[in-house]
């Protein structure tokens, strides 16, 4: 426990102040191809015809890869969890995004791999494109996924993630008013400074090491293993060292194509995307629909939440399912509600898949949440400290998805935060706390409602 | 064309208008400065090119033919941090560290310069180098650190629970 309030030196600091550090770009490997892509120009299309071979026969080209080199052509991000695969790792009959990867070329400088990737024949026939969510539903709405406009495959191949808890007809019944508000953050692009880079050495005994910048080792090794269809011990992966990921390099971006290449070609591989790709090709944080109605009391108690989310899952699944899962459970955010009907979408547009961000899938409810509960004060002409301190999460309480909680944090939070802004408080606001509820913040509504912290 | 790199003087191959950043790490495999944009927007690339910091990626070799080029390499070394290493050791100025060598190579040109220390000043040199990681707090308090040299000690790395022997981390200086 010596380390426990202690100021640590960061274990990697040295090296990265001195120059050190080797991050992917860094390792140096004589001999090595590099990549680039074949990247479609339209939002949705149809492959009409597709020809590398003009590509091939170019000086200093040593391996194209399309789909047809893929053993796995489609493997999902989340396939490890029993969700099934949508995406393929190129694309084969169409494409659905802008940026999409079609076909990818090793050649001896990136100038060389950039004139054969000009040099390769797609004809694409294209066809309309979404790109609102709140279309999605339309029935004259492009058909955008396979599955349709939406996933359809949660437990019980349910359409959607949806929480029931309590009577929400009562609480809208008994509410004062009902406040509503609507909340679309908007896409934002991880932008980690190095961007998504890899390089793929093969080895003399037939493995391949991965020299990789993901954030999820293990998880990307899976990834590559099902593609190529070898056993994990095939793969050496190297990594730990990532130049900035916040969540982007999760999704396994670049190690599939650069190990396909490496066995095609037998030569060491490296590609590092340009700052141009990371901003229009990599995947982002989604952008979020969110609509709430909440039945509230005059005096601040929210008795009852009815919310509807459409999240952005662009154009395949990736970890977007997991993502919206997470928002469910925290839709109520800090706050207790003891009446809840949330139904949530993984909507597919002709969008770059988004994917994981700081706080995955919870960043944005809790966005939707802290505004309206200051729509919530300002319609009822309260102070929204106390009305967030009044429906806080406390011990017993239950979250959306029926945990009790044992060591809530939002009483103290709020207070802080209050002390931080100089916000005055009346006394029997100033002294509470997270222990469990009674007297005047039990009330009617919550009466029956609460867990015991034992059983947890 | 030659360039004299870190105190050592090179012959270079390259071709006259490869950029400076591939000549480093390509040519010459020194990779502390890196290729974040390779287009003029991040700092990643910079390097001191007779003692004034430039973009690596934005100059044609041949336009800095004879010219001495000071690289993080070349401040100092783990046995041996320069002031502005130590600084941005000890104030956690690095996080994933891929910003860190053109953000150090700005802030010893500032010093080096006469900068001021004083927090706008800071955050005007620093103000074309991006870092995604830390919010650039602790980045403008290392430079501010460094400029007040009032680096701080080993000492501040002692348990502030009572305990009396500092903690042992391998790789941190001593
Ligand atoms: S790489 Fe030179 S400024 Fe970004
Ligand atoms: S420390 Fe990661 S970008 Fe600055």
């Amino acid at each position: 426990m010596k380390a426990v309030g202690a100021r640590l030196p960061r274990y990697d600091g040295v090296a990265h102040v001195t120059g050190r550090t080797t991050f992917v770009d860094d390792v140096r490997v004589p001999g090595t191809l590099w990549v680039k892509a074949l990247r479609s120009p339209a939002h949705n299309a149809d492959i009409k015809r597709l020809d590398t071979s003009k590509a091939e026969a170019m000086e200093g080209v040593h391996a194209i890869i399309t789909w047809q080199d893929v053993p796995l052509l489609e493997y999902g991000h989340l396939s490890a969890l029993g969700i099934p695969a949508d995406e393929p790792l190129l694309a084969k009959d169409e494409v659905r995004y802008k940026g999409q990867p079609i076909a990818v070329v090793a050649a001896e400088d990136e100038t060389k791999a950039q004139l054969a990737v000009e040099a390769i024949e797609l004809d694409l026939e294209e066809k309309p494109a979404l790109f609102d969510v709140r279309k999605a539903f339309d029935s004259d709405a492009p058909v955008v996924h396979q599955w349709g406009n939406w996933y359809t495959h949660f437990e019980d191949e349910m359409d959607r993630r949806q929480i029931r808890k309590g009577s929400i007809q009562e609480a809208f019944d008994k509410a004062d008013v009902i406040v509503q508000g609507v909340y679309r953050p908007a896409a934002i692009e991880h932008v980690p400074l190095e961007t998504q880079v890899c390089q793929v050495v093969p080895e003399a005994d037939g493995r391949l090491t991965i020299y990789s910048c993901t954030q999820a080792l293990y998880f990307s090794m899976g990834v590559v293993a099902a593609h190529l269809q070898v056993p994990l011990n095939r793969l050496k992966f190297v990594g730990g060292t990532v130049g900035g990921g916040f969540g982007g390099k999760v999704d396994t971006a670049t190690e599939t194509m650069c190990s396909l290449l490496a066995l095609k070609s037998g030569k060491p591989i490296k590609w590092r995307w340009t700052r141009e790709e990371e901003f229009l090709c990599s995947s982002t944080r989604a952008p979020w629909h969110m609509e709430i109605a909440d039945a509230v009391t005059k005096d601040g108690w929210i008795l009852g939440r009815k919310m509807l989310t459409l999240h952005d899952s662009g154009a395949y699944s990736r970890f977007s399912p997991y993502g919206l899962t997470k928002h469910s459970f925290h839709h109520t955010g800090a706050y207790t509600i003891p009446n809840l009907e949330f139904d949530g979408y993984v909507v597919y547009t002709n969008r770059v898949p988004t994917t994981a961000m700081r706080g995955f899938g919870v960043t944005s409810v809790s966005f939707a949440v802290e505004t309206h509960m200051n729509r919530i004060a300002k319609e009822l002409g309260l102070d929204p400290f106390e009305i967030r301190l009044k429906n806080a999460n406390r011990i017993g309480d239950t979250s959306p998805n029926g945990i009790v909680y044992t060591d809530p944090s939002t009483v103290p939070t709020i207070l802080a935060v209050a002390d931080e802004l100089g916000h005055e408080l009346p006394a029997d606001y100033r002294t509470m706390s997270s222990e469990k509820r009674e007297g005047e913040l039990l009330p009617e509504h919550l009466v029956g409602q609460l867990g015991n912290p034992e059983d947890h | 064309m030659r360039l004299t790199v870190n105190g050592i003087e090179r012959g270079i191959e390259s071709a006259p208008l490869t950029p400076l950043l591939y000549v480093l790490r390509e040519e010459l495999g020194i990779t502390s400065p890196k290729a974040g944009c390779q287009q003029g927007g991040c700092g990643a690339c910079t390097v001191l090119v007779d003692g004034e910091a430039r973009r690596a990626c934005l100059l044609a070799v041949a336009a800095v033919d004879g010219a001495e080029i000071t690289t993080v390499e070349g401040l100092g070394a783990p046995e041996a941090l320069s002031a502005i290493q130590t600084a941005f050791h000890e104030h956690y100025a690095a996080q994933c560290g891929f910003c860190t060598s053109g953000m150090l190579i700005a802030a010893h040109a500032y010093l080096e310069h006469g900068g001021s220390g004083e927090r706008e000043s800071i955050q005007e040199t620093l103000s074309g180098h991006v870092c995604r990681c830390t919010g650039y707090v602790k980045i403008i308090d290392a430079v501010a650190a460094a400029a007040g040299g009032e680096i701080t000690s080993r000492q501040k790395w002692l348990p502030q629970t009572g305990e009396e022997s500092p903690v042992e981390v391998p790789g941190a200086p001593a």
